[in-house]
Order: C-alpha cells, then sequence, then structure tokens
C-alpha cells in the first residue's frame, strides 16, 4: 500500500462522523453567532446590526435575571449533588452483594425522562393536592413562592442527577488500592482521618470531572424548568436556555434570540473547555 | 461493622430513588375522583381507565412508535458512524488525534438551545422538518460524539496485537475493523448503544421545535404538551409518564453493567 | 492529565461478558434496529394527502357532537377532515403555532386562534383574508368586541367561533347563610369572606388564575379596568388596581398559592368546596353542576365585581377560526371555516358543550335558552367583554405583561414600577 494512502485511512473511516457532525453540530453553531449579529426578527427587515444585540444585553434586566438564576441553580444543585452523591457512594461501596440490587434503584431517576421527572415533581409539589405538602402537614406554595420556586426546581435536579454522580464516585472510590486504606487503618488512622487523609485526595480527580460534567448540564438546564414552572413566578425560575427560547420561539426574534444562545454557548463553552483540558492527557 | 446503619442508609437511598415513580405510578391506577384529594393515600380501587384514555384520546401510541423509531435510527447511525470513527482515533492513530478528539468531546457539551435556532432554520430549509428522517439526523449528530469517545476508549481496551495479527494476514484496515476489532467491541457496543438510545429517548428540546404534527412527534413533547382546554389531566399524565419512563429504565437495569461501564468510562477513562 | 487510571476492579473496564450473553445483546440489538426500519418503511404513506386538518383546542366532553358536524361538512364536500388537538395552555399553543408558522407549514389547514393572535398573524402573512365570508348580517350579528378582534387593516383574518368573558362563580349557601348579596364590589367581596370565615376559617376566600402565563393577563386586566385604570392611561387608577391585586394575598383574601393557579386547578379547589368565590370562563358552569360535584347546587354566577363608581370589567376570551395562508386546500378549508362559524354550527356547539357563540341571534333562540338557561343569561355578559390590546406585536407584548403583572403579584415589584416598565416596552414594541 502507498504511505500516502495509509496516512489518509484514518481521516476516510472518520469521515462520516465528522460530516454529520459539521452538518448538525459545527456548522449550526457558526451560524448562530451570525444569526446574532443580524436583526432577525417578525414584521422587520433583516438586516446586519453588528453587535447592538450584545449592547441590548447589558441594559436587559430580564437577561441578568435569567443569569443570576442560571449561575444559582447550577452552583446550588452541582454542590447538593456531589456532597449527596459521595454519601451514596461511600454506602454503595459497602453494600456487598446488595448492590446490583440498589443500582437498579439508583439508575432509575437517571433513565427517566427529564419531561416527564418534571411532570412527576410538578405533581407532587401540588400546593393542596400534593404529597409533599401532605408530608409537610400543610399546603406549601412550592412553585408559586418567588423565593422557593427555583429551590424546587433544584430539589428535582438533585434527585434526577445525584445517581450519576454517585455512580462516577464509586467507580472512582474503587480504583483506590485497598492497601493505602489498609495502611493507614494500620497506622492508627481512625475512619475519618483515613477518608479525609487518604480517600478524600485520592478520589479529588474524579470529583472534579464529576463537578465540570454536570455544572455543563445544570448552566445550560431547559427541560426541567420548562415543564415544571415555565420560568414563574415573576420570572424567579427563568434561566438563560429558557429566556434564550422563550425570545427566539415565542417573540419569534431570532436576532436577539441568538445572541442569547450565543451567551449560553459562552459560558457551559468555559466549562467546556475546562473539562477538555482535564480529560486531554488521557486521550494520549 | 455497623450493618445496621448502612442497610438504614440503603433503604433510605433506595426509597428516595423510587418514591416519585412509585407515587406518579399509584396516580395513574386512581380513579379521578381521588385525584382531588388527599388522603386517601392508597387508592380506593385500582383502575387502568388513565391508560386507556391516553391510547384512546391521544394518540399515545403513534407517540411511542416515532420515539422508538427515531432513537434506534439514531442510535444505529451513532453506533455505525462513531465505532468508525474511534476505531481510526485509537488504532490508527492519526497525527492531530487528541486535538480532534478534545474538539469531540467539546462539542459533546453543547447546549441544545444555541444551535437550534440555525437548526429550525436549516431544517425549514430543506424540507426535513417535521420528519422522523429529521429528527434522526439531528439526534445523531448530537449523540456522536459521546458515541466517539466512549468507542475510542473500548477499542483501546483491545490489544494491537490483534489488529497488528489482521493486517498482516493482509486485511486493509476497514477489513481489520470488521472482523476482528468491531466483534471485539460488542461490549463496548451495546454499552455507548444503551446510553445514546436513553439520551435520543428522552431528549425534549429539539423534538419541541423541529416536530409538529404526529408524523413526527415524540414522547417528551406529548407529555410536556398534553393536550386540554383548561384542564390538567392528572391521571392521564401519570399513566403516560410510567409508559415513557418504562423502556429506559427497563433498559437500564436489565443492562445495568452495561450502562454503569459507559456512564463511568464516559466520564472517567483517560 | 488526571490521576484516575481505573483498575479491574471498577465496573467501567468489567466489561468481558460470557460469549453467549454478548451475542444475545448483539442480536437484541440487531432486532430492535431491524424492527425500527421495517417500521419506518412501513409507514411511508402519511396522511391521506386530501385531507383537511383541523387544529382547535381538546373540547370538554365527548367528541361526538364535533364529529357529527364534521361528518356533515366530509359528505357535503366529498373530503375528508382530521382533527388534531392543541397543547393545553395558551402560551404553548401559540408557540406551536408561531413554529409552525414561520416554517410556513402546510400540516394544518384550518386553525383555531386565541382572540390576541389574529392581528399578529395577520401581519405576519399566515392567514388567508376570510373578508369574503363575513356578510353585512354576519357583521349586524356578531359581537362587537370579537369582531374588533378578527379585523385587521379593516379585512378579517379569521372568524368568531366562540366567546368567553370571566365571571364571579359563588357560594350561594354560604352567602345565604350569613344573609349576604353576591357582591357587586370588591368590598362586598372582602367583606363577605370576613363574615363567613368567622364560621368557616379555613375556608378560602377568593381563587382566581395568578400563575405566570397569558391567564393572569386577563385577571390582572380585570383588576385594574374595574379600578377605572386602563394600560393606555398611566393613571393612578392602574397602581390601584395592581395594587389591590397584591392586597388579595397579603390581606389573606386569596392563598399565597395562588401564584400557580391556572383554571383547572382554581376550578378544582372551588369544586371541593375550598373556596368561597371564583374567578372562571362560563366553562366552569356545567363541571361545578355537574351531578357528584361537592358544590352540585350550591353555586352562583354573577358578573366580577368592580371597585365603588367604576364599571364592571369582564376580560374577553374565546377562539376564533383562520385558515393556513399555505394550505394546499384553501378554498375548501375557507368552507370549513365559514361553515363551523355559521350559526347552525354554532347553536350545535352551544346545545352541546355549553360554548357561547358570538351571536346576538342565537342568544333570543328559544330552543338554545331552553337547553342551556345558564348560556341564555350571559348574553349582555358576554356582549360587554372587553378585548386585550388588539395588536400584532400582542404576544411580544403580553410576555412583558405576564413577567411585570407576575412579579406585583409577588411583591418583588411595585405597581407603579411594573406599569411603568410596561408604557416603556410597548413604546418600543409599537416604535418598530
Amino acid at each position: 500500500m502507498r504511505p500516502g494512502a495509509a496516512r489518509l485511512e484514518p481521516w476516510v473511516l472518520m469521515s462520516p462522523a465528522l460530516a454529520l457532525l459539521a452538518a448538525v453540530t459545527a456548522l449550526p453553531m457558526l451560524y448562530v453567532v451570525w444569526l446574532s449579529l443580524q436583526q432577525r426578527a417578525l414584521f422587520r427587515a433583516a438586516q446586519f446590526t453588528g453587535f447592538d444585540h450584545y449592547f441590548r444585553l447589558a441594559g436587559d434586566g430580564r437577561f441578568w435575571n435569567a443569569l443570576g438564576n442560571t449561575l444559582y441553580f447550577a452552583l446550588v444543585s452541582v454542590a447538593m449533588e456531589l456532597a449527596l452523591g459521595l454519601a451514596i457512594a461511600l454506602l454503595l461501596a459497602r453494600a456487598g452483594r446488595a448492590r446490583a440490587l440498589i443500582y437498579g434503584a439508583v439508575l432509575v431517576p437517571w433513565a427517566i425522562p427529564t419531561v416527564v421527572s418534571a411532570r412527576m415533581w410538578e405533581w407532587m409539589y401540588q400546593p393542596e393536592l400534593g404529597v409533599l405538602s401532605f408530608l409537610a402537614g400543610r399546603p406549601v406554595n412550592w412553585l408559586g413562592d418567588a423565593a422557593l420556586a427555583l429551590h424546587a426546581a433544584i430539589a428535582m435536579d438533585v434527585w434526577k442527577s445525584t445517581p450519576f454522580v454517585a455512580l462516577l464516585l464509586l467507580a472512582g472510590l474503587q480504583a483506590i488500592p485497598r492497601e493505602l486504606v489498609h495502611a493507614a487503618a494500620l497506622d492508627g488512622a481512625g475512619a475519618w482521618t483515613t477518608f479525609r487523609r487518604v480517600t478524600l485526595p485520592l478520589l479529588a480527580p474524579v470529583i472534579l470531572v464529576a463537578a465540570v460534567f454536570r455544572s455543563i448540564d445544570a448552566l445550560r438546564v431547559f427541560d426541567a424548568i420548562y415543564v415544571l414552572t415555565g420560568g414563574g413566578p415573576a420570572n424567579a425560575t427563568e434561566t438563560l436556555s429558557i429566556y434564550a427560547y422563550r425570545v427566539l420561539f415565542q417573540m419569534l426574534d431570532f436576532g436577539y434570540g441568538s445572541a442569547l444562545a450565543v451567551v449560553v454557548l459562552a459560558i457551559t463553552g468555559m466549562a467546556a473547555l475546562a473539562y477538555a483540558r482535564l480529560l486531554r492527557g488521557g486521550i494520549e | 461493622m455497623r450493618r445496621p446503619g448502612l442497610w438504614l442508609g440503603l433503604a433510605a437511598v433506595c426509597a428516595w430513588s423510587l418514591a416519585p415513580f412509585l407515587w406518579q405510578l399509584l396516580t395513574s391506577v386512581k380513579p379521578a375522583a381521588e385525584l382531588e384529594a388527599l388522603p386517601p393515600f392508597l387508592p380506593g380501587a385500582i383502575t387502568l381507565v388513565h391508560y386507556e384514555a391516553i391510547f384512546a384520546g391521544h394518540p399515545f401510541a403513534r407517540l411511542l412508535l416515532n420515539s422508538f423509531i427515531v432513537s434506534a435510527l439514531a442510535t444505529l447511525l451513532a453506533l455505525g458512524f462513531g465505532s468508525l470513527a474511534g476505531f481510526a482515533l485509537a488504532k490508527l492513530r492519526p497525527p492531530g488525534r487528541a486535538a480532534t478528539l478534545a474538539a469531540v468531546v467539546a462539542l459533546s457539551m453543547l447546549p441544545p438551545v444555541a444551535t437550534v435556532s440555525p437548526l429550525f432554520l436549516l431544517a425549514s430549509a430543506a424540507g426535513l422538518r417535521d420528519t422522523l428522517v429529521g429528527l434522526v439526523l439531528v439526534y445523531a449528530g448530537f449523540a456522536l460524539p459521546l458515541a466517539v469517545w466512549l468507542m475510542a476508549q473500548f477499542f483501546r481496551g483491545v490489544p494491537d496485537a490483534l489488529y497488528i495479527a489482521a493486517r498482516v494476514d493482509g486485511c486493509s484496515a476497514a477489513g481489520a475493523f470488521v472482523k476482528v476489532m468491531l466483534p471485539l467491541a460488542v461490549p463496548g457496543l451495546t454499552a455507548t448503544g444503551l446510553l445514546v438510545f436513553v439520551f435520543c429517548w428522552n431528549e425534549f428540546l429539539y423534538a419541541l421545535t423541529l416536530t409538529s404534527s404526529m408524523a413526527a412527534r415524540t414522547v417528551p413533547v406529548g407529555i410536556a404538551l398534553f393536550p386540554g382546554l383548561h384542564e390538567v389531566p392528572w391521571g392521564e399524565i401519570a399513566a403516560g409518564s410510567v409508559i415513557a419512563t418504562l423502556p429506559p429504565v427497563a433498559l437500564a437495569i436489565v443492562f445495568q453493567r452495561r450502562v454503569l461501564a459507559g456512564l463511568t468510562a464516559g466520564a472517567l477513562k483517560g | 492529565m488526571i490521576g484516575v487510571s481505573l483498575d479491574a476492579r471498577s465496573p467501567s473496564v468489567r466489561l468481558a461478558a460470557p460469549a453467549a450473553r454478548r451475542r444475545g445483546a448483539l442480536r437484541a440489538l440487531a432486532a430492535l434496529s431491524i424492527a425500527a426500519l421495517a417500521a419506518a418503511c412501513g409507514r411511508q404513506e402519511p396522511r391521506r394527502p386530501d385531507a383537511l386538518v383541523f387544529r382547535h383546542p381538546k373540547l370538554f366532553g365527548d367528541p361526538e357532537p364535533l364529529d357529527r358536524l364534521v361528518g356533515q361538512f366530509e359528505r357535503a364536500h366529498g373530503v375528508a377532515v382530521r382533527r388534531e388537538a392543541l397543547p393545553a395552555a395558551s402560551d404553548e399553543q401559540h408557540l406551536f403555532y408561531a413554529i409552525n408558522l414561520a416554517a410556513e407549514t402546510t400540516e394544518f389547514d384550518v386553525l383555531a386562534l386565541d382572540t390576541i393572535w389574529a392581528a399578529e398573524f395577520a401581519q405576519a402573512g399566515w392567514l388567508r383574508d376570510l373578508s369574503a365570508h363575513v356578510s353585512a348580517a354576519d357583521e349586524r350579528d356578531l359581537f362587537a368586541a370579537p369582531l374588533a378582534s378578527v379585523t385587521w387593516r379593516a379585512r378579517r383574518y379569521a372568524l368568531p367561533w366562540f366567546v368567553d368573558a370571566g365571571l364571579l362563580y359563588y357560594r350561594a349557601d354560604l352567602l345565604a347563610a350569613e344573609g349576604l348579596a353576591p357582591p357587586r364590589t370588591w368590598t362586598d367581596l372582602a367583606q363577605a369572606v370576613r363574615r363567613v370565615r368567622v364560621s368557616q376559617p379555613a375556608l378560602h376566600g377568593f381563587v382566581w388564575q395568578g400563575k405566570q402565563y397569558e391567564g393572569l393577563v386577563c385577571n390582572a386586566l380585570e383588576f385594574i379596568w374595574s379600578h377605572g385604570g386602563d394600560l393606555d392611561a398611566g393613571a393612578p387608577a392602574a397602581v390601584r388596581g395592581l395594587a389591590f391585586m397584591r392586597a388579595l394575598v397579603t390581606d389573606g383574601l386569596s392563598p399565597p398559592y395562588v401564584t400557580t393557579l391556572t383554571e383547572e386547578p382554581a376550578r378544582v379547589l372551588f369544586g371541593r368546596a375550598r373556596a368561597l368565590f371564583l374567578r372562571n370562563w362560563p366553562y366552569a358552569w356545567s363541571l361545578l353542576q355537574r351531578a357528584g360535584s361537592e358544590v352540585e347546587g350550591r353555586v352562583g354566577v354573577c358578573p366580577l365585581p368592580h371597585a365603588p363608581g367604576h364599571p364592571a370589567a369582564a376580560a374577553l376570551g374565546g377562539w376564533h377560526l383562520g385558515v393556513n395562508a399555505f394550505s394546499r386546500h384553501a378554498a375548501v378549508a375557507e368552507k370549513l371555516a365559514a361553515f363551523l362559524c355559521a350559526a347552525p354550527a354554532q347553536k350545535a356547539l352551544a346545545l352541546a358543550y355549553g360554548y357561547s357563540a358570538p351571536r346576538r341571534s342565537l342568544y333570543a333562540d328559544p330552543e338554545l335558552a331552553a337547553a342551556q338557561p345558564f348560556l341564555a343569561s350571559l348574553a349582555t355578559l358576554l356582549e360587554a367583554a372587553r378585548p386585550r390590546p388588539v395588536s400584532p406585536h400582542y404576544v411580544a407584548l403580553s410576555q412583558v405583561l405576564q413577567s411585570e403583572f407576575s412579579a406585583v403579584l409577588s411583591g418583588r415589584r411595585a405597581p407603579a414600577g411594573a406599569l411603568g416598565a410596561i408604557a416603556r416596552a410597548r413604546r418600543v414594541l409599537e416604535a418598530v
């Protein structure tokens, strides 16, 4: 075989995947940036407007509100998922033979479609008919109180995503050589000290990966909140994705909506870059 | 060892994971009148009227069929293209593969809302809006980064010696891929396929935007946009939710080890 | 590089499965994909290309009467008509139409429109001009407000199908026990709630639609109008209306979770005898009065209250029928819309579903008056209902109205601030 052909071979094999990726993800990504620089709205003539939409963002209170909600949602839900996930992973690590059974249970929230889980929680959050108010002993305005609603959405996300974090951390835990833990125990370290001095440092990289992975998901959250609250009350649960989608498809303003979408892209992009850097060494 | 504490903790984990779903299951078999009050906690009588209603009054079967077709075909496409690319990256080691993989990983983090407006315009222009083919292409494209990444990981686990032996025996790279590598990668293909299938089955944003009629509408959109005038048919929504949940949950439980392998490899291996 | 490398104990590399099981999984996967392919090919016959598609909100009750009407039309014109339901909430319905009509869909021919969309859809060029189907006699017969809302630049782009107006439902038994008449002013309503609560402290006072969605706009506008205010007049009356809305929650006359209520949850609360007053559309009447309802025979209905010295005002709701400008069957689609909006069809729907027709003549019809006395009694109320602003930018404006009204209701914004923001947004929108 000619050496030139051998060099081309891998690219030939990769070409279908690269072509599809270009058509469905890369090209639209460039297109959305282009759209964001134009006036493209119902009843208005299409024209190039440069960075006008981005200047408009600066003075748009609803945008800042959505940005704040998005960051708060991501920060709180990821922190809780890591804490809970670590606790569950530590429990599962000791479960022995029952583990398979418990895996089954833990995978359920992960496998349920987000839309469905939002519907389930919406039903449980009903102030008078919902099981959560019943358990609380009085009607609680879970989704209708501007101070409570975002936390209600966070609780749902924590329920849905903690299993993933727990399973990831469990894999990390199992990769820690037993000898290290035993050695620490022989040295007379207590369980807590062993956990803090041996387990946690060795687990730190996995925790970091889980944190970045979940942050990316939380920063682009759409389905859960769209179904649960639609962004209300008083926009208290409106995230950037929801706001962008409303501008795009409710008001049919593709220019400004695309600018909002580019902001979501930039924020998750930064997180994704961090992630790619974390993994990159491993590719070689 | 503090066994009782451990078991209590594990039981709590199971209860917390399962309770919302079980509650939805109970809701779906409660007579309509009992849905308007709480307590009683448990249904006074078990009824299947809500299940009958979604199949009779609301073309739920069609939604299921659409979801099934789209998810299965997109999975097939992503597996085919993804395993080819994963193999090329892992075994042929082209120059620039690290950058390629990093780009692929970055693409997998793309927020759907960022590309939904261009895809809407492109799909409309191409006549692919509201068709199953359009959704299959979009889903396959969005699942592809995960598939490429996972398959590259799985192929790296296959010893080089096997691949080299096949080449020495006169196979082309493609031949070696089909005859030797692919059979060895079945566990990886299954794990990847399961994750992609579940991903496609659960997708909402694109389905909401790119479909309009029963020709292509999928289950999550059907559940989110339950038809009704003013009313909220909780019983029917619960019944629909239970049915929509069964395929991915059943797959996840039956192929538990594959899913776990895929999930952790996707995020961790490096 | 992250310091993780998974050893043999980790699940990610524990992949060697027994060969039989592996083959089983592969076979299952193959079977799955073949089935999917077969299904995809098998259903390549889409629908009959000559069928008309009629999109409308789901009906309350038995679909049979509407099927019978549509069947008549099918036989008369030799076409098949397929009915498809819209999503439940107005905002989602608009989203659906906007996405599809912007993409110039041919997937549906006749479409039901919320009263607030006709101007927008007409200006966008999504609707056919139906002026030819509105005769001079129709113009005299139809209520003025729905007729105005289908009109854009002096042409009619839709046909009024049925109308809605906000009403006050009350527990007649509880008011009678206290010797109270149905409230005429908001003060009467507040006093009635306080009086009845003396003996029934757990009862909610007044439930209405306060969730951040289109329904809140109707409710809030009713509060503003009934205090003599309007969106156009940046007057203290509008501030008083919104302040009153917020005070309903802070004074405990409405439960705090009125911020999550849409029509049905509010109706269910009232129907379970948990509230004294309910604001809702006419549809709730037959549901509250049906056999087995906890409040059967104990419900009264009256016009919405108003502030002393101002007229009462109910928001106009309801549906129009329009024809998709991109329809491939425009001529026959127009005929279907006209058929369903003509007096005989409207009368049949009124008899079957209690839907209120937008025609004066029907309220004089003795058969209808005998069968639906409740409906007949609403004629003046329905005719007096006030439309939300008629503007092609209504939906964009509504986005602002929804979030500002919701912010006032949650106590996050003062009424004056919200009205100022609304006025600014209107200026921006109308300047385009």
